[in-house]
């Protein structure tokens, strides 16, 4: 095994019984690795349990069996300064971008809010959000404007690129193009592979789109009834 | 979704859902407020009809009576305390006549409205900012804290109010500093409740997922993505909070339960009733803070409910803009 | 095209959509189509370019502080003068609407069933049970096996692909003439596109219903559209037969937009729409365009027709 990878080892993901529902269960012995600089896509119809696989491989979510590696040590016995390493380094992209940023603050303080977060002094935050903008081919006056007066594809670029301050080893992609028109998730697709390229980077990529799967991914597996079946 | 999440949803997608969509419609029509002003100029101006008219009516008395609170000395034409034959008459001097000590009543009044007001927002603040943050905190953490919480708010919800404040009113030196926190302490249940389902939803909304993973603390994303958004849930619970404040005041107030030294409308009503200005029916003497109560009541409770039915209406409307 | 021979159903010309705010936008600068009855046309481009704009200003359902002017005629009414409670009477009964988001046009705190028996009640005075009868026989015909048991459900258990059904359920129950889907397919995976497709088809054989169909799904539209209009920045750009667009497409934003397809590789346009409270004066995909000359930058092009088609483009005289 590689000790880098990010690694999903028989993850299961039940829901337990409420009062009002019954228990479901949403995947079953699910066991999957993301090496760096590669690709691992995940396909399955809506439904399926997709996102849900995304969020416990991001840490957001427990699974009910079978747990994360990343380095090699899985993620319930990290110790703390390990998960926080951890939170730094796999980070979450989501399918809706108008919902990636809070409403109510402007893109600029969005930003340097993550700044802050990583200890830049903030003397260097114009000088990082400027860089920031260079990779996203955005104009500089985006910074002042709140996300409603911005479009979805260059909200998504930002959303990207905001991941990208905090230099992430991976990244979970979920559908992060679907709610795209065609002319974007072409501009997305393209961004994501430069910086694959540039940073090695491993994606998790979770589409229901096959060719989008295929156009991004090294290797792929199918989520169908709870099963993942690995295609190379 | 989840079925367990879903279940929470249901039970409480009224007030969620509706605010998520006016949350959203907002966003894009008037992109960078935070001035309440303007959001009530907004209210008033987009309404037509009856309802509009309310609204606005309701905006036009709010400001009266607060400037009314905040600058006495403009109104009133002599001093609360000032002393004149008692017992008088309304007259040119004594615009509202005088009361059994001497008192001109018009000057009463008008000082009168600070004092009611304060109790008000003081204790619509403090229910408020109660309600919110264990409703932020329930919603926020789920689990055991959430049905812990939300347990605690069903038990304070069923205390009966007026009775307890009574008890504590007799038993304590009354006052408005143990009035307020206590008016405060027994209403925040309803303003949790809504919080926390809205913070519920709020939970799930991409960029709280996001700060979460970004690793921002909890206290962070609770204080700056959360809580800015409940802005529009907040708002029209405080107005309504203020309201039922004033109300429960001037009754406690009327029953005897007040500070004399600082002289409210409530307690304007309870001397002119057990001070022989019912008795020697001087009108002019027990009217007017019963008026000024009522119609000060009125113009917040329009005021909260038409901050409370904007969400709504727009789900009536049926269409996204985006 | 057999546009000349049907009777033309909805007509709209040189609609213009304003918001006022610190800034005016132009959402909409003058955009003129035409549907005859059964036919689908489809408005397609980039996000922000206007579709919902204008199919929300064709149902009147814009936001108090929009500025519509132009003329939209239904059946020989102009809809853009009709008095609200006329309009009430159309929406729903004479044109149905899809929205782009389902979870949020279907009311949270009604049942599935009471939601699509609702303007069976209003509109046709229907008995409740009746209304509600029926209201499962639409569902029936959306493919539910189990329609007593979805009419009780909520929307919020449901999947959004399944909400999107029951909105097309509650939009065509009444069996309207003209049929406006914002974005049907969004956020649903393939299959449930292609279960979506095969009821469109159904509605528009079958019923006869026209459509005006806007989507981001280039390959969606090709199978459903008898003809498209390809719309960049508030205004129509090309407008032609659904076929000889994805064969031969003539402006080269239409061009790009299909190269942008997943079949041809994702090949992006560079850079992005301009803003629209600050439209160019010249063309305004001349930031982008590949093919662009000096004179494309201070003059505007207008819609020119050749050979029964319409671009607007200084590269087509
Ligand atoms: N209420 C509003 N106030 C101001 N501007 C608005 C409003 N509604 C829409 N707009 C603007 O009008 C333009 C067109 O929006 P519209 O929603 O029609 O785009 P669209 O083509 O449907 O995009 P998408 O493909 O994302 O659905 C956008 O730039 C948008 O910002
Ligand atoms: S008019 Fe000029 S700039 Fe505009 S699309 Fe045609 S060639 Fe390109
Ligand atoms: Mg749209």
């Amino acid at each position: 095994m590689f000790s880098i990878s990010l690694r999903a080892d028989r993850l299961s993901k039940t829901y337990e019984a409420g009062l009002l529902s019954t228990g479901k269960c949403i995947f079953r012995e699910v066991s999957f690795e993301i090496r760096s600089g590669k690709t691992f896509g995940l396909m399955g119809s809506s439904g399926e349990g997709k996102s849900t696989l995304g969020r416990v491989v991001a840490g957001l979510e427990k699974a009910t069996t079978g747990s994360v590696y990343y380095k090699g040590t899985p993620l319930t016995l990290m110790k703390k300064n390990e998960k926080i390493a951890f939170r730094r380094k796999v980070q979450i992209m989501f399918q809706d971008p108008t919902d990636a940023f809070n409403p109510r603050k402007k893109i600029g303080h969005a930003i340097s809010e993550v700044l802050a977060l990583l200890g830049v002094p903030e003397a260097r935050h114009s000088s990082k959000t400027e860089e920031m903008l260079i990779t996203t081919g955005l104009p500089k006056e985006v910074l002042s404007r709140y996300p409603s007066q911005i479009s979805g594809g260059q909200l998504q670029r930002l959303a990207l690129s905001r991941i990208l301050l905090l230099d992430p080893e991976y990244i979970v992609l979920d559908e992060p193009t679907s709610a795209l028109d065609v002319s974007v998730q072409a501009q997305i697709l393209h961004m994501l592979k430069e910086v694959q390229t540039e940073r090695n980077t491993g994606y998790l990529l979770i589409s229901h789109d096959e060719i989008v799967i295929r156009f991004m991914s090294d290797s792929y597996g199918v989520l169908e009834n709870g099963q993942l079946k690995i295609i190379e | 979704m989840s079925p367990e999440a879903a279940h929470i949803e249901s039970s409480c997608i009224t007030e969620a859902c509706t605010e998520e969509y006016s949350e959203k419609k907002r966003e894009i029509s008037s992109l960078n407020f935070k001035f309440p002003g303007e959001l009530l100029f907004k209210i008033s101006g987009r309404r037509k009809g009856l309802k509009g008219q309310l609204n606005r009516g309701g905006i036009f008395l709010f400001v009266f009576f607060l400037f009314m609170a905040l600058f006495p000395s403009f109104l009133a034409p002599y001093a609360p305390n000032e002393r004149f034959t008692p017992y008088k008459e309304p007259s040119w001097d004594h615009f509202l006549g005088t009361n059994d000590i001497g008192n001109d009543i018009f000057s009463e009044l008008v000082y009168g409205s600070r004092i009611s007001m304060t109790v008000g927002f003081a204790a619509a603040l403090v229910s408020t900012l109660i309600g919110a943050i264990l409703g932020i905190c329930a919603g926020y953490f789920r689990g055991a804290l959430d049905e812990l919480l939300m347990g605690f708010t069903d038990v304070v919800l069923i205390i009966p109010k007026i009775p307890l404040i009574i008890v504590l009113g007799a038993y304590l030196q009354p006052s408005i500093w143990i009035l307020i926190p206590v008016l405060g302490l027994l209403s925040w249940e309803s303003t949790a409740r809504v919080t926390r389902s809205k913070t519920l939803q709020l939970r799930e909304a991409g960029y709280v997922k996001s700060a979460r993973c970004m690793g921002f603390s909890s206290w962070h994303i609770m204080s700056t993505d959360i809580f800015p958004n409940l802005y529009n849930v907040l708002l029209p619970k405080f107005m309504l909070a203020t309201a039922s404040a004033m109300i429960s005041e001037a009754s406690l107030s009327f029953l005897g339960l007040s500070d004399i030294s600082m002289k409210s409308w409530g307690t304007m009503l309870s001397f002119a009733f057990f001070r022989g200005g019912f008795i020697r029916d001087m009108w002019w003497w027990y009217t007017p803070p019963g008026i000024c109560i009522t119609l000060c009541i009125i113009s917040i409770a329009l005021i909260g409910f038409g901050l409370e039915t904007q969400g709504k209406e727009h789900v009536r409307e049926g269409a996204d803009a985006m | 095209m057999n546009v000349s021979i049907v009777n033309t159903l909805l007509e709209v010309k040189d609609l213009q959509v304003f918001f006022k705010g610190i800034k005016t936008i132009t959402a909409l600068s003058g955009i003129s189509f035409s549907i005859a009855e059964s036919e689908t046309l489809s408005l397609v481009g980039e996000t922000g370019c206007g579709k919902s704009v204008a199919a929300h200003a064709i149902m009147r359902l814009l936001p108090s502080e929009a500025r519509v002017k132009g003329i939209v005629k239904f059946r020989g009414k102009n809809l853009l003068e009709l008095s609200e409670k006329e309009m009430v009477e159309i929406r729903g009964k004479e044109i149905g609407i899809i929205f782009q988001n389902p979870s949020l046009a279907l009311n949270p705190v009604y049942s599935i069933g009471h939601q699509l028996a609702e303007p069976l009640c209003v509109h046709k005075k229907e008995k409740k049970e009746k209304a509600l009868f029926m209201a499962a026989g639409a569902l029936k015909n959306m493919g539910f096996a189990n329609t007593a048991e979805y009419i009780r459900y909520y929307p919020s258990w449901c999947s959004g692909g399944m909400n999107q059904r029951f909105l097309i359920a509650a939009s065509t129950i009444l069996g309207p003439a003209l049929l406006i889907a914002d974005e049907p397919g969004k956020g649903l995976d393939r299959k449930r596109v292609s279960e979506l497709e095969t009821e469109l088809k159904k509605l528009k054989f079958k019923n006869k219903t026209a459509l005006l169909l806007i989507s981001h799904d280039l390959s969606f539209v090709q199978r459903l559209a008898d003809r498209v209009a390809v719309m960049y920045a508030g205004e129509i750009v090309e407008m032609a037969d659904s076929s000889s667009i994805f064969e031969e497409p003539l402006h080269p934003y239409s061009k790009g937009l299909l190269n942008s397809l997943p079949e041809k590789g994702f090949i992006p346009i560079p850079g992005f729409s301009p803003s629209l409270s600050n439209l160019p004066s010249g063309c305004r995909f001349y930031p982008r365009c590949s093919l662009r000359k000096r004179h494309c930058i201070e003059n505007h092009p207008d819609l020119k027709k050749i050979n029964g088609r319409a671009v607007r483009c200084f590269l087509y005289p």
